[in-house]
């Protein structure tokens, strides 16, 4: 046993006041009596018993110098020396991953490696400098550079286990920053050895590894995927088999909380095997896949990946016919807009125009009205040609007074340069907002009739300068998204945990809430290149866009579609730069100190000294306020 | 005074009382010379203040003009000797619980009873081992005002050696008679040698031990430097539960044990607190003791 602060040691003068301020403290008390006599008498039969009776008279004050002595003790700072995994300076790479909420190792791994991590530091030396790193998807360090113990413990207490991979790049970059290239460091690597095969960069100083884990055995849903295939949907789902016995386990798939289908499958170890259900109906929703093993409550101790979501929602690119005669500038503006799938439909030989049956998401309408467009069907026209909507008079050219309207679909829209030879005469009907308008009539106009959406330029835009402005691609882009609106986001793909979600809200949308699968709330104001980053948990995500007209929801899933974390078998080695690690063992000199113990200890003894002081004051008031006798 | 109208009255009643008791339990060992007629003459006796002038030998006094009190030879009067113990620890008590108070009470009680019995009463004061103060002998109705006026002054005060007290007051030769000590008997000294020293001389003695509650349990407790009263001598303590319980079991062994050697020596003995009232302490607890019969 050492002391790490020896000179704590001088406060034992504190006894010195201690013994002087009790000594002042027994000047008793003087009080009359009739005789003395029988008092004496009575001490003379205690003396019998003396010393324990001295004791107890200075009970108190044994008691207080106990307490001094457990402090003092405690401020010296005692340690015995013990084995440990690295002394001096450390850094300590603390595994983070999806695969270290497995419960091979009681109550997880992620808590034995805390608890590691925890006896490591507590058998530094008292003037080691600890660094430690949380590798989880976005490796972060907890604590950087310090050798109190207190900041180490309450970081370690802090560092929290993640749903998803984890970025061994960045972490050992994280560490090589933080080594300086100090070669008397010790990294410590505290994983289930879920670490790259190769291309881990060599750290500075000596690397050391600390395996946490004790069995492999993990099924896992390593992909889930659908699309639409034909009329229908066709489901892909496939179930690997980490363990190293053959396994017979149940998949079922749920849309929403309905079970619409269950296969048993015998995978041997090792191996995986796949389902792909075909014609599902076509109906969006949330698709989950379990795993279950019909034998056993229990399938696995890694349950993250028994469980996977796929969401299905209608085409996130519109489709849009554009029915002209040619008209370049249309053509290349809808091929350039972003989510759009442009068809076009040209005239046969004849001049008629034939409309495709498959149903469209907007038609644009080039100074045509042929027959075939479905009733309800969003519509932009061009030049518009005549129609049962709204009336179309004769072309007019006088473009006095252009005023563009106050609007949501007219923002960022500069009108100044824009000529216009001629147009024809529209007459907006209630339903429509217009757009821009000259004295002699609208322009452009859109609004929205049962339903249906529909907008009108009122002009050839080979009759105008305006495709060579830049009003023209805002103004369209603008009508476009108004008459379909884009999906927010790519529902169709599954994100990895951590992963970020680009979304893109409608123009009126006020206000986005993120549901998370454990039912964490995100609030998000609309804003160009947003970006949802807490895809933290495994499930499915509720996007809700508020608007004033209502709320949409949307859906997106995030699984761990990860075979380095399902994988759970523990690496008995890890490769970093050119070594192999294996194992650590216990070989270096560490402390282990005890002042915790001491100081525990005076408190207990200040609560006895307290008690027994307080019944002595007790008994001495109830004495003197008894009613005589 | 001692006793203020109502309480003399009570005193009056009560030396009644004591009277008829006395006359009952008497009958055959002492005839009242109230009641005697066969009258035959026996000796003399020295004359002392309060005796009855019709007794006095006139022919005697011509002759040798010394007065004598002619005896007869069925009266036989009672020779009362009160002992007050006058030491400062007998000051001790509150108000009503004072212990020479209450001692005085008792002495004036008993001196009322003794006179209203014609019998001869002497009080002395112990105090500083000697007899400091003394009254009587004396008899007649009138002896007990200046009973009362001896009483009045007296303060407890003083140390007390009773043993030589005691001894003190058995030097002067005196009638055999009833001999009561009233005292605390908180004397280092103590006080058997001195009794069974006038016990010696004939006298049949009563023990009345007069405590203050507070002194069988006290209402002490702590850190404490108990200071006597009388020596100012200082005991230092450190009391608790244990100890008090230890003092008031000591207290009632001694008691205990006083009661024992009173009867192992024929000494009436009779423990009193001051928390009973005095009248009940005269009236009951004395009968009781057969001091007063």
């Amino acid at each position: 046993m050492q002391f790490l602060a020896p000179l704590a040691f001088w406060l034992a003068v504190l006894a010195i006041p201690i013994i002087l301020l009790y000594m002042l403290k027994l000047r008793r008390k003087q009080v009359q009596v009739s005789s003395t006599l029988l008092w004496q008498q009575a001490l003379r039969e205690q003396q019998a018993n003396a010393p324990w009776q001295k004791l107890k008279r200075n009970l108190l004050l044994l008691l207080q110098l106990l307490i001094l002595a457990a402090l003092i003790f405690a401020l010296a700072r005692p340690a015995w020396q013990t084995r440990a995994v690295a002394s001096g300076s450390v850094i300590v790479l603390l595994d983070a991953s999806a695969s270290m909420n497995a419960t091979d190792v009681s109550p997880t791994r992620f808590e034995a490696a805390r608890k590691t991590v925890r006896a490591l530091v507590d058998e530094l030396a008292g003037d080691a400098v600890v660094t430690i790193i949380e590798v989880g998807y976005t490796p972060r360090a907890l604590v950087t550079s310090t050798s109190d113990k207190a900041v180490l413990r309450q970081a370690i207490d802090g560092a929290q286990v993640t749903q998803g991979s984890a970025d061994w790049q960045s972490a050992f970059a994280l560490a090589s920053g933080a080594a300086r290239d100090d070669q008397n460091i010790t990294t410590v690597i505290v994983s289930d050895g879920g670490l790259p095969e190769s291309g881990l960069p060599a750290l500075a100083g000596e690397v050391r590894y600390v395996p946490i884990g004790v069995t492999g055995d993990n099924l896992a849903i390593s992909a889930l995927a659908l699309r639409a295939s034909g009329g229908g949907l066709q489901l892909f789902t496939e179930v690997h088999n980490f363990s190293d016995t053959a396994r017979s386990v149940t998949l079922s798939l749920y849309l929403g909380q309905t079970l619409f289908a269950s296969r048993p499958l015998d995978l041997p170890a090792g191996k995986s095997a796949s389902i792909t259900l075909e014609d599902l109906p076509n109906a969006p929703g949330i698709y989950k896949a379990h795993l279950s093993d019909p034998q056993n409550s229990t399938l696995d101790s890694f349950p993250l990946d028994d469980t996977a979501f796929a969401i299905y929602q209608a085409a996130s690119a519109r489709r849009v016919l554009l029915v002209s005669k040619g008209n370049i500038y249309l053509e290349q503006l809808l091929a350039s807009l972003p989510g759009v799938q442009p068809y076009r439909a040209v005239p046969a030989a004849d001049g008629t125009i034939q409309i495709p049956s498959d149903p469209f998401d907007l038609y644009v309408l080039d100074g045509l009205n042929p027959p075939g467009i479905p009733a309800g069907a969003n519509l932009l026209y061009v030049n518009t040609p005549p129609n049962p909507l709204f009336t179309v008079g004769s072309p007019f050219t006088d473009m006095k007074n252009v005023k563009v309207n106050e609007h949501i679909l007219t923002r960022f829209v500069d009108w100044s340069n824009v000529h216009v030879l001629q147009a024809k005469k529209l007459i907006a009907p209630e339903w429509a907002d217009v757009l821009i308008e000259a004295d002699a009539g609208p322009l452009v106009f859109a609004g929205e009739q049962n339903g249906q959406r529909i907008a009108a330029v009122g002009f050839d835009l080979r009759e105008s300068d305006l495709p060579l402005q830049i009003a023209y691609p805002i103004l369209f882009s603008n009508l476009i998204n108004y008459l379909v609106p884009p999906s927010a986001f790519d529902a169709s793909r599954s994100l990895e945990p951590g992963d970020g979600l680009s979304i893109v809200p409608d123009p009126g949308v006020e206000q986005i809430l993120v549901a998370t699968p454990l039912e964490h709330a995100f609030t998000l104001r609309p804003e160009a290149n947003l970006t949802f980053t807490e895809t933290d948990e495994l499930g499915y995500y509720a996007v809700n866009f508020i608007s004033k007209s209502g709320t949409s929801v949307e859906y997106f899933a995030v699984n761990l579609f990860d075979e380095a974390e399902s994988d759970l078998r523990p690496r008995e080695t890890v490769q970093v730069g050119q070594s192999t690690l294996t194992a650590a063992v216990a070989e270096k000199v560490g402390q282990r100190e005890f002042w915790p113990w001491l100081a525990g200890l005076a408190l207990i003894v200040l609560l006895v000294e307290w008690q027994m002081f307080h019944r002595r004051n007790l008994s001495t008031l109830l004495e003197t306020v008894r009613p005589k006798a | 005074m001692i006793f203020d109208e109502s309480t003399l009255r009570k005193l009056n009643q009560l030396s009644l009382v004591a009277s008829r008791i006395r006359k009952g339990a008497i009958k055959g060992e002492r005839r009242s010379s109230r009641r005697g007629s066969s009258v035959e003459f026996a000796d003399y006796r020295n004359y002392t203040p309060g005796d009855d002038l019709r007794r006095l030998d006139w022919n005697l006094y011509a002759r040798l003009e010394r007065p004598f009190i002619k005896l007869f030879e069925e009266e036989e009067d009672l020779a009362v000797y009160v002992l007050l113990d006058g030491s400062r620890s007998m000051g001790w008590g509150e108000a009503d619980e004072n212990k020479f108070d209450y001692a005085r009470k008792l002495v004036a009680g008993l001196g009322a009873i003794a006179i209203s019995n014609g019998d001869l009463l002497s009080v002395g004061l112990l105090q500083n081992g000697r007899v400091s103060a003394e009254f009587g002998p004396t008899r007649g109705g009138a002896a007990l005002s200046r009973l009362f006026n001896f009483l009045e002054p007296l303060q407890a005060e003083g140390d007390t050696d009773l043993n030589t007290s005691l001894r003190h007051y058995a030097v002067k030769p005196r009638r055999p008679g009833l001999l009561i000590l009233v005292s605390d008997l908180l004397s280092a000294e103590g006080y058997e040698a001195g009794l069974r020293h006038l016990q010696g001389r004939g006298h049949e003695a009563a023990l009345v031990h007069v405590l203050a509650p507070n002194e069988l349990d006290p209402p002490l407790a702590g850190d404490l430097q108990l200071v006597d009263v009388e020596s100012g001598q200082t005991q230092d303590v450190s009391l608790d539960g244990s100890l008090r319980s230890r003092y008031k079991a000591h207290v009632q062994e001694w008691l205990q044990t006083t009661r024992a050697d009173c009867r192992k020596h024929d000494i009436h003995y009779l423990d009193l607190a001051t928390s009973t009232p005095w009248d009940q302490a005269l009236l009951l607890e004395m009968r009781r003791s057969g001091i007063v019969k």
